[in-house]
């Protein structure tokens, strides 16, 4: 009886004991199930149906995973304002399907390599990935201070390496961007490409030729124009009409490397130093000349970020600036800035100091910004001067004929469609000959090419590019052999083919093949599949058990990383 | 009608403020700062409490100001004066054909109940009520601009006309070409309800004893459906058309993106899909306040439609 007692007694401490310490024993933890945000099936299609098909990858790896689609609101606010809260329930994505697009001054890639993935960026900035690694840190700082081209070129192929052996970020593809214009009214072949915009460019409207009696260049947009101002970085829309009203010092070239254009040449004397020359005879659209104290205007008056908040950040490295004469602007730097020419000398617009200076003043104290000036008159000295503006319908800019470069058309206009079908009925009818943003779908394009033949179509390579972002704060994304695994399981061609209707690249890098010069050969020919992806897990320590995925022995789930 | 507006005013203010989604995130960007994003905050007034935020919409509000526009920078008023007549002409001339038409088809089709042409009329009605608007709009676009080439396919003038100012736009004859269309199909899509509102009104009428009577005086059918029938039923059809008329300031949305009509309907799209406060507070409360005051309207046009409702008579 007693030793029955015992006995029970004896088993049922074993069993105590294994329920308590089983955990410990065998440690291997189950992945948790994953949640994939996207926007919706309507506002991102393609991304939409990538998402879907990953998750689908994903499952064969043993995870489970949840596609929330959520519109971009709602995104945003997840994503970007609830990173590295108080606990992993607050910053609860795991991964999500983002995208850069192009804009001119990212054609230099400092904008991505460092915005993107430097730590310093990551509590506020771009990084919202939580991406913090030292030895980037370096290489990123190091590109930025590095002005010769050369040894340039080999710190950005040595960061997008970096990126890649670490599988920070799961490339997909570089979208191919549709355009398209009549050539009964232009002149085939006289439209320019540049690098990584595709034709919708300046060097296009002031090279591209009318014919057969037309006279203007009517491109469309589906999105609203927000405003016209020399001083507020609205709409992609906005920027195309900005550009064309106010000249840089440089402009972007077709080539996508900055190119002399207000200032006729410029120097670096040494690395925190570089004189400006700007071109004779220039005129601003009321008639002025333009100097070198309107040079000086506008790159100083945006300086103050309470009165023009946008740009405040592109003038910030300029510690001062001296007219040396003969039309020459010395600009002093604060630090060595390879991105300088890009993204502040091909960046700010040239204002009239006697026209915006005496605007800028009355703004100061009234808690308003240069923002809201609502000017009648824009003046600025560019190929195209402000005409009208009617509010969600179009917009009217004519050549400027006195300008050094005169378009060949004589008025541009862009006319606000917000539906794609009516667009491409307009555009065969020749109510429009120019489309510029097209947001359908790219067969429907290709049909009417190959039916009307009176259509000259241009496809480019964008500069943007489509991603998965995985949560570097999270487990299982502060591992190297799971984001690999991941990463590699997906494969780049169905994303292109399935996803993106082959309209699209295979992307392995945040340098579009399309900037030539920087992008590394070769780095979006990786390998992929479910069974690369099963041996980089298990070489990671991982296990698949009864079809699902187990962290490796004694690793622990904690927030953050 | 002012408490009615103050109520509006309110659920429009927390509304907005508790969809998800922040207003500053049309301005994320890789060269976004956190100094950028504090000051937009303060400019925007989202350091405030949202009782203090409320307090201050609401004595601006009564100010009259209605604010500035986060996304655009301009005030709010502005924004709305700018594209109202645009929504306000579209409609209005949508409205005059559908009514027009839904009464008097409505009140034959009354007149002719149980024959072949009501056997036709009804159902084409309640198919042209039903088809969707987008549908209708790319079928006109596709037939009449397209292919017949008799209309322009959107916007107000041609590309790069220029309208120097709405007095200007009002007497150019193409700003009426290019209205006919989109017009036509709003119009196509709203004369269901004038028109089986007026018939269902003309048969309730026609079982009236005046109506026996005047049959048996020997009064032409005409005089008698005019005269008489038309008139009695004519009173929901006044009602539903004033409060027509106060939807219509509000622009359509459909017709206004499919014809790229300049619009107060995508404005409100725009507004409330990028979390612009003021412009969708502004435009709500603008829109309502007109609604109620149509509403109130409607309530007056009855004295002189139907004697009955005075007070007077009533004495």
């Amino acid at each position: 009886m007693f030793l029955k007692n015992i006995k029970f007694f004896a088993a049922s401490l074993l069993y105590f004991l294994l329920l308590v310490f089983y955990p410990t024993f065998s440690s291997a933890e189950e992945v948790r199930k994953l949640t994939l945000w996207a926007r919706e099936q309507g506002a991102a299609p393609a991304a939409h149906t990538a998402a879907l098909l990953i998750a689908q990858t994903w499952k064969d790896l043993g995870l489970e995973v949840e596609v929330k689609a959520v519109p971009w609101p709602q995104m945003a606010d997840q994503i970007w304002y609830k990173r590295g809260g108080e606990s992993s329930d607050e910053d609860s994505w795991d991964v999500t399907m983002w995208q850069m697009v192009s804009r001119p001054e990212r054609s230099d890639p400092d904008e991505f390599t460092v915005n993107l993935f430097h730590s310093t960026t990551a509590p506020k900035g771009y990084n919202f990935i939580g991406y913090l690694d030292p030895a980037y840190d370096a290489i990123a700082d190091e590109s930025r201070r590095t002005m010769d081209p050369v040894k340039r070129k080999v710190l950005i192929d040595q960061a997008q390496q970096h990126l890649a052996d670490a599988a920070v970020n799961a490339y997909l593809v570089h979208p191919l961007m549709n355009y398209a214009y009549d050539n009964t009214q232009f002149k085939d072949g006289t439209a320019v490409e540049q690098a990584g915009m595709g034709i919708k460019n300046i060097w296009t409207y002031l090279n591209i030729e009318p014919i057969g009696g037309n006279k203007d260049l009517i491109a469309q947009s589906p999105d609203e124009i927000q405003a016209i101002n020399p001083f507020f970085i609205s709409g992609g829309t906005d920027s195309w009409i900005t550009e064309n009203i106010w000249d840089r010092m440089l402009r972007i070239g077709s080539d996508g490397t900055p190119q002399p254009w207000a200032a006729e040449s410029y120097q670096w004397i040494d690395n925190t130093t570089i004189d400006v020359t700007l071109r004779q005879g220039m005129k601003w659209h009321d008639g002025n000349p333009v100097t070198t104290e309107d040079v000086i205007f506008s790159f100083s008056a945006p300086a103050d970020i309470e009165i023009v908040p946008m740009y405040a950040r592109f003038v910030q490295n300029i510690e001062s600036m001296e007219d040396l004469g003969g039309g020459t602007v010395r600009f002093h730097l604060d630090s060595a800035n390879a991105a300088f020419l890009t993204s502040t000398l091909a960046k700010l617009n040239l204002v009239p100091k006697h026209y915006y200076g005496p605007l800028l003043d009355a703004l100061k104290g009234t808690g308003n910004n240069a923002e809201t000036i609502l000017e009648e008159k824009r003046i600025g000295s560019g190929p195209f001067k402000f005409v009208d503006w009617r509010p969600r319908e179009q917009v009217v800019l004519a050549a400027n004929t006195d300008h050094f470069h005169p378009p060949k058309i004589e008025r541009w206009i862009v006319k606000e469609i917000p539906n794609v079908e009516a667009m491409l009925g307009m555009f065969r009818k020749g109510e429009i000959n120019f489309i510029s943003y097209y947001t359908g779908d790219p067969t429907v394009l290709e049909d009417i090419v190959a039916k009307d033949g009176d259509i000259t179509l241009m496809k480019s390579v964008d500069i943007g590019f489509q991603y998965l972002a995985f949560n570097h704060r999270r487990a299982p994304f502060n591992d190297v052999y799971l984001r690999r695994a991941l990463s590699l399981s997906i494969d780049r061609d169905m994303m292109v083919n399935a996803a993106w209707n082959g309209n699209a690249v295979r992307a392995g890098s945040h340098v579009s093949p399309a900037l030539s010069y920087y992008h590394k050969e070769g780095i979006e020919n990786f390998d992929t599949g479910i069974d690369l992806a099963k041996q980089i897990l298990e070489e990671g320590g991982y296990k698949i058990k009864n079809g699902k995925l187990h962290y490796p022995d004694g690793v622990k789930e904690q927030y953050p990383n | 009608m002012l408490f009615v507006l103050g109520a509006v005013a309110t659920i429009i203010f927390f509304m907005f403020r508790l969809m998800p989604g922040s207003p500053l995130t049309a301005f994320i960007g890789t060269t976004f700062t956190e100094e950028q994003h504090d000051l937009l905050v303060k400019k925007f007034g989202l350091d405030k409490s949202l009782f203090e935020q409320y307090l201050l919409f609401i004595s601006n509000t009564l100010q009259g100001n209605l604010g500035l526009s986060f996304t655009y920078n301009k005030p709010v008023m502005g924004m709305i004066l700018e594209v109202l007549p645009n929504s306000i002409i579209l409609t209005m001339f949508s409205l005059m054909i559908a009514y027009t038409f839904g009464i008097i088809v409505g009140a034959y089709l009354a007149w002719k109940r149980a024959t072949w042409v009501e056997g036709i009329g009804i159902p084409v009605v309640l198919i042209t009520r039903s088809a969707p608007e987008f549908w209708l709009g790319m079928i006109a676009l596709a037939l009449f601009s397209f292919q017949l080439d008799i209309f322009p396919a959107g916007g107000t003038s041609a590309p790069g006309h220029i309208y120097y100012n709405t007095l200007d736009k009002l007497l150019d004859p193409q700003f009426y070409h290019h209205l006919i269309l989109p017009s036509l199909v709003l119009a196509v899509y709203l004369q269901g309800l004038p028109l089986l509102l007026m018939r269902s009104n003309m048969l309730e009428v026609m079982q009236e004893d005046f109506i026996f009577m005047s049959k048996m005086k020997g009064l032409s059918s005409w005089t008698i459906v005019i005269k008489h029938a038309a008139r009695n039923a004519l009173l929901p059809v006044a009602t539903a058309f004033t409060l027509g008329v106060g939807f219509a300031f509000g622009g359509n949305v459909v017709i206004e993106t499919v014809f790229s009509w300049p619009g107060l309907g995508r404005m409100l799209v725009f507004a409330v899909s990028s979390s612009d406060y003021p412009l969708a507070q502004g435009t709500f409360l603008f829109l309502a306040a007109i609604l109620i005051f149509m509403n109130f309207l409607a309530d007056i046009l009855y004295l002189f439609l139907d004697p009955r409702v005075s007070y007077k008579t009533r004495n």
